[in-house]
């Protein structure tokens, strides 16, 4: 059992720095996300998004999400499931 | 003199970059597969080439970030001979870590 130590060279948080300043996907607890752009983060996940659009889905059905826009919003790093940049 | 060789959590977690793992999120049985790129001291997740499986719908997202609180298990993807492809509820429980903080 190896430990491969070289490919630790980078770790999760590096995502989401290279994402700064670029739009990003967050994905949050209660059927939400929110799309918009990183201004900045910390390690709890912490977020600052600027032109925020905030899509709340219904819990079951397929209906269209309700869509809500923020000029800037702060995200608290407890209600984040994952980040995914947006090419 | 003992045979036993313990293997902890995070040297597993550590010998599963960069292969194709699951990781299960405790929410709702959505899983996600991908190549596992990096862990940090947390265990939050760094995948790429990842699919989400939620609700037997497979969607490709790219790169992402896992984090750690949402996590129930990671496990190798490479299902053993004789297993099933789909749904992986079965196979493989006994290459799971439980990730809890």
């Amino acid at each position: 059992m190896s430990l491969q130590t070289e490919s630790q060279s980078q770790e999760p948080l590096d995502l989401i720095r290279f994402q700064l300043d670029e739009t990003v996907l967050v994905k949050l607890r209660g059927a939400r996300e929110m799309k918009g752009k990183l201004q900045g983060y910390d390690s709890h996940c912490n977020m600052v998004i600027s032109e925020a659009e905030e899509y709340i889905y219904e819990v079951n059905g397929n209906s269209e999400p309700v869509v809500k826009k923020t000029e800037m919003v702060f995200v608290r790093g407890d209600s984040v499931i994952l980040i995914s940049p947006i090419n | 003199m003992s045979s036993f060789h313990p293997i902890n959590p995070k040297p597993f977690l550590k010998t599963l970059i960069n292969k194709q793992v699951v990781v299960r999120l405790k929410w709702n049985k959505t899983e996600y597969r991908g190549i596992l790129v990096s862990i940090d001291n947390y265990m939050n997740l760094q995948l790429e080439q990842t699919t989400e499986i939620s609700e037997g719908v497979e969607e490709e997202i790219g790169e992402i970030f896992i984090r750690c609180n949402n996590v129930l298990f990671v496990r190798d993807a490479i299902v053993k001979k004789g297993d099933a492809e789909e749904n992986g509820d079965n196979n493989g429980v006994d290459k799971e870590v439980a990730m809890n903080e």
